[in-house]
């Protein structure tokens, strides 16, 4: 322990290599390349499935259609510019935006004393707790949708208790509406929220928190000035996630929204599907993309912000 | 120097984790003077950890008292007991930077700004610091973040300052460097301080006082020469510095010293005997006897009349020291010595080994 | 009847146990198309669910035990217009040999040329066919014609609702089911309001959408799930607007909890026809089998089975099937012409989802 210590450490330095030698070089080279290598499968991929079929479809929303599936192969704004220059398209961004938006919020709201409990839990169970979390995942959101359906219709579960307690008196509309698919789209993309905070909460610390309240804070400052800015990062991300998800989701606005929810979504449907006018369901994805693309641009000024501190 | 004033003192304090399990800190009884620096020494899992953070209040104790100045403090939640505490990772705020973090103790405080702006930048200039007091506590090294956070805990003029491993995060030499200076900052501010370690040089090298602790108890408290050359117990005796320890039948006692020793005579069968020194009144009892393997001599067969004779079961020569393991009887002594230009012993050879009384020492411990 | 089947389907399978010895394409099946060479694969495109259930069952099945050297393979869409639309996406590379579509729709896919005309040459049956119901210009003709009616939950009326107006009356907010547009139910509510409350569509709708304003509030849902019957059957509505055909096969399932009826306003006809796709890759067989489909033998099943009305004139219905269905020619049916309408369908839909649904 208290051994005298030898002191030939310096003599074995001139041995040393002096810097990087050539066959450093090689290594270094030959590891690019394996990169490359295992990168060109992935590359390919989103190549023939996400950035061809993207800029094809930008290149459809400058054709213009002539319904029941005729396109008319041109080079127009117009067919982008009808939807920005009509107010019921913009009433339609606005929902999209809005639904988007409100869902996020509640889904973060519900979610971040979860992801905080699960991130923070020394119990021997947290694996499992986190599963169970993570568990509706299993069922497809279809099915969860139509959950939903019998849970929120106005002779549903919901309604009937609150009639029978006397709450309310007559069934509040919330199947069939904007309030129902919100409701859906927030349960729904919970674990997602969770998932996408967990993982955001690595600043957490649990001796920051500690460290706050030996220096005198109490609990409630201790989490309004040390936990709940460092959960902000994930907060962010989740919040990114879910409002991405949220608009670009089709299947809950369309089945819980009864016709009365018009989104992106649904209207980009409805005009590839029944109205067969693929240039200006193009033009609508255009803008939802365009939608999509400022939120992660305000994301990531937000996220730069927030670490340039 | 004023007159001895305890700080802080801990009373009967238990924490278990489970009818089924030991505590995790059992009964523990210890005083701290004001303006010591009492380091809470032993091996992972001793329960040292533990009694730092009951003390901070970070975790609640199933029985016993803490009391600051004759305040029982107890039952006080952490956020009102006005201590600093020093986090082994720093636990700087990292959305902060160096001012925003020294500053936070204060604002807690309610202190005016002014003020808050004076104290923050003399505790940085304390720690020499003042320049980086707007730096993102991201770009500072290690030993930069441990300072702040030193000075962090110190702006607030704690009662007790609260170190948790503060050093086992940095390099070697760093360590070295930073033992110095904490200890010189708290010989400056005179701050109490509670500091957990599991390095003995850190401990023996800073602290007043030692709490060297062992499956939930203190086994020794006192000064770190205290617990060096007069160890209580076998376990400290080998927890600090190397050791020989071996069993014997003690001898007669014969006279007591200035310092309250008494000699003994030991004799180990047809190996010889020899002299050593202890709490008087172990006579006739088994105990066991420490002697410290640079204080021990090696010398050829029949050198001398007292020492046990042995023979060299393997040597060690490195220039400036030689070391030899020498076997007497089922023992196996370990001898350090700088070398002296004499003829060193080959293994195998007969060799005599011993000491000066006051060298070996009967540990009180009895044994069962 | 169980019996039946099994026997049919023992004789196909002889039959192309012989074919594959080598007596080949000369078909042996009586009533085919005199000395053509029908064999190989048909890929035919048609509705989903209960429709391609039962016509499989009455059309398709006998189809193949009458012609076993022929094979159907059936894919089912949703809608017409995904039909279209997967017609279309073949592009030159066709596959698809017949498809079975709203005639809105098939309109709009004869003026693109996607499907090819047909002769009484090439099917004999188009000359059974009721005059009316044949193509000007030699396309696809109508294979079957179905109307729009009234669906209303049995327990809930003694009697069969009389008008239309039911489905405004206050009592029922909140439980009725309308699909709205582009879906053709919604196009055909439309003229039947038009007409009921005596507005000419033609020229304009703005009244009409008025009065389907006032009926919103009752609507439960604009795009019910899983549809507009099942939700009668279930209780979770009182009324629906629906087809009446796959209503009067809902009527037989649900035990008669489901009723459906044609009001006194009158109805519009939902009709469909049977189109040979241009470049079509069995021609040949795929005329087999549209004359096959235009046989008073095959509109006759599929009327008993589905309650869709035959558009030949030779079919014979029994009293209990003619009953229930709206056949052609019938009394208080209002006039759309549907080649108008698959001119004016994009701009309804636009109505209903600015004025009308969104509310």
């Amino acid at each position: 322990m208290t051994a005298v210590k030898s002191d030939d450490a310096p003599r074995l330095a001139p041995s040393q290599p002096a810097g990087p030698g050539t066959h450093e070089k090689r290594t270094a080279r030959r590891g690019k390349l394996a990169a490359g290598g295992l990168l060109t499968p992935a590359l390919l991929g989103l190549l023939l499935g996400f950035v061809l079929p993207v800029l094809w479809m930008i290149r459809m929303a400058f054709n213009e259609g002539a319904g029941s599936g005729v396109v008319i192969e041109t080079f127009t704004l117009q067919t982008i510019l009808d939807p920005l220059t009509d107010s019921y398209y913009w009433g339609i961004i606005w929902n999209t935006f809005s639904m988007g938006f409100t869902s996020a919020l509640l889904c973060i709201i519900v979610s971040y004393p979860l992801a905080l409990f699960l991130t923070r839990t020394v119990s021997r169970w947290k694996g499992i707790l986190i599963a169970i979390a993570l568990a509706p995942l299993l069922s497809s959101d279809v099915v969860r949708t139509y959950g939903w359906m019998v849970i929120l219709s106005p002779d549903g579960i919901l309604n009937s208790a609150l009639l029978s307690i006397g709450i309310i008196s007559t069934p509040l509309q919330l199947a069939n509406s904007m309030p129902g698919v919100i409701i859906g789209l927030v349960q729904i993309f919970m674990p997602y929220a969770i998932l996408a905070m967990i993982s955001g909460f690595g600043r957490l610390n649990t001796q920051l928190e500690e460290a706050a309240s030996s220096l005198g804070a109490n609990r409630m400052t201790t989490f309004l000035r040390i936990t709940f800015p460092l959960s902000l990062p994930g907060i962010f991300t989740a919040f990114l996630l879910i409002f991405v998800l949220s608009i670009s989701t089709f299947v809950t606005p369309r089945l819980l929204g009864g016709g009365r929810v018009q989104v992106l979504a649904t209207a980009i449907y409805d005009q590839t599907t029944e109205l067969l006018n693929w240039p200006f369901a193009a033009a609508l994805a255009v803008i939802l993309l365009m939608l999509f693309g400022t939120v992660v641009a305000f994301y990531q000024a937000l996220t730069k912000k927030l670490e340039g501190e | 120097m004023n007159t001895p004033r305890t700080k802080l003192s801990l009373a009967g304090l238990t924490k278990s984790y489970g009818s089924n399990l030991p505590p995790a800190v059992d009964n523990l009884d210890m005083e701290v003077e004001d303006g010591h620096l009492v380091a809470l020494l032993g091996p992972s899992g001793c329960g040292k950890t533990t009694t730092l953070r009951m003390v901070a209040g970070l975790l609640d104790p199933t029985s016993g008292r803490i009391m600051v100045e004759g305040q029982n403090i107890t039952n006080t939640p952490v956020h009102k007991r006005q201590m600093g505490m020093v986090f082994q990772s720093y636990a700087l705020f990292p959305h902060m930077n160096v001012q925003e973090n020294v500053a936070f103790g204060l604002q807690m405080r309610k202190r005016p700004k002014q003020e808050q702006q004076e104290r923050v930048m003399k505790a940085l200039e304390m720690v020499q610091l003042d320049h980086l007091a707007k730096r993102s506590t991201k770009a500072l090294s290690g030993g930069q973040q441990q300072r702040i956070a030193l000075a962090r805990a110190l702006v607030v003029e704690p009662t007790v300052l609260l170190l948790d491993e503060p050093l086992s995060n940095l390099d070697a030499k760093l360590r070295e460097t930073m033992r110095t200076e904490i200890r010189q900052i708290q010989q400056r501010t005179r701050a109490t301080t509670l500091f957990v370690t599991h390095d003995q040089d850190e401990a023996l090298d800073m602290a007043d006082r030692i709490a060297l602790m062992n499956g939930g108890l203190i086994e020794q408290f006192g000064s770190p020469h205290e617990i060096y050359e007069r160890p209580r117990t076998r376990f400290v005796a080998n927890f600090i510095g190397r050791a020989n320890l071996f069993e014997a039948a003690i001898g007669s006692e014969s006279s007591t010293g200035p310092d309250g020793l008494a000699r003994y005579e030991i004799s180990v069968g047809d190996h010889g005997s020899f002299h050593a020194v202890g709490e008087p009144g172990m006579a006739g009892s088994v105990r066991n006897v420490l002697v410290r393997p640079h204080r021990l001599r090696v010398g050829s067969a029949g050198t001398g009349a007292e020492g046990l004779r042995g023979r060299i079961e393997s040597n060690s020569y490195t220039g400036d020291s030689v070391s030899y393991h020498v076997r007497v009887g089922s023992e196996l002594f370990t001898a350090e010595r700088l070398t002296d230009g004499d003829t060193l012993l080959s293994v195998g050879d007969h060799a005599t080994i011993s000491w000066r009384a006051e060298d070996a020492l009967v540990l009180p411990e009895e044994l069962q | 009847m169980e019996l039946g089947i099994g026997r049919r389907a023992f004789i196909a399978s002889t039959a192309v146990a012989a074919a594959g010895v080598g007596l080949s394409a000369c078909s042996s099946g009586g009533g085919g198309v005199e000395g053509s060479a029908t064999s190989g694969p048909i890929n035919i495109i048609g509705y989903a669910g209960i429709w391609e259930e039962q016509y499989r069952a009455a059309v398709i099945e006998p189809f193949l035990a009458e012609y076993p050297d022929i094979t159907v393979n059936y894919a089912s869409k949703r809608s017409s217009a995904e039909m279209l639309s997967a017609v279309q996406s073949e592009g030159g590379n066709r596959t698809t040999d017949i498809t079975i579509m709203d005639i809105a729709v098939s309109n709009g896919g004869n003026s693109q040329g996607i499907f090819s005309t047909l002769s009484e040459e090439d099917v004999p049956n188009i000359a059974n066919v009721n005059p009316d119901l044949v193509n000007a210009d030699g396309f696809g003709p109508v294979v079957m014609l179905d109307a729009v009616s009234l669906l209303y939950a049995s327990a809930e009326f003694s009697t069969p609702p009389e008008s239309w107006e039911v489905l405004w009356d206050e009592q029922y907010r909140g439980k009725v089911n309308v699909v709205a547009p582009p879906s053709g139910i919604g196009i055909n509510l439309t003229a039947i309001t038009a007409d009921m409350i005596g507005e000419d569509f033609t020229t304009s709708i703005d009244q009409t959408v008025t009065k389907l304003q006032e009926l919103a509030p009752n609507v439960q849902s604009w795009a019910p799930n899983p549809d507009e019957y099942q939700s009668v059957v279930t209780g979770q509505t009182v009324l629906g607007v629906g087809q009446n055909a796959r209503a009067q096969y809902y009527v037989d399932d649900s035990d008669g909890a489901l009723g459906a009826t044609v009001p006194q306003e009158g109805t519009v006809y939902q009709i469909n026809t049977i189109n040979l796709t241009a470049d079509a890759p069995n021609p040949e067989a795929a005329k087999t089998f549209i004359n096959y489909a235009l046989s008073p033998e095959a509109q006759t099943a599929f009327a008993e089975a589905m309650y869709y009305a035959p558009s030949i004139d030779n079919a014979e219905l029994p009293e209990e099937v003619a009953a229930r269905l709206v056949e052609y020619g019938d009394d208080g049916i209002i006039p759309l012409d549907q080649e108008w309408l698959a001119a004016t369908r994009d701009e309804w839909t636009e109505r209903w989802n600015r004025e009308i649904v969104n509310n």
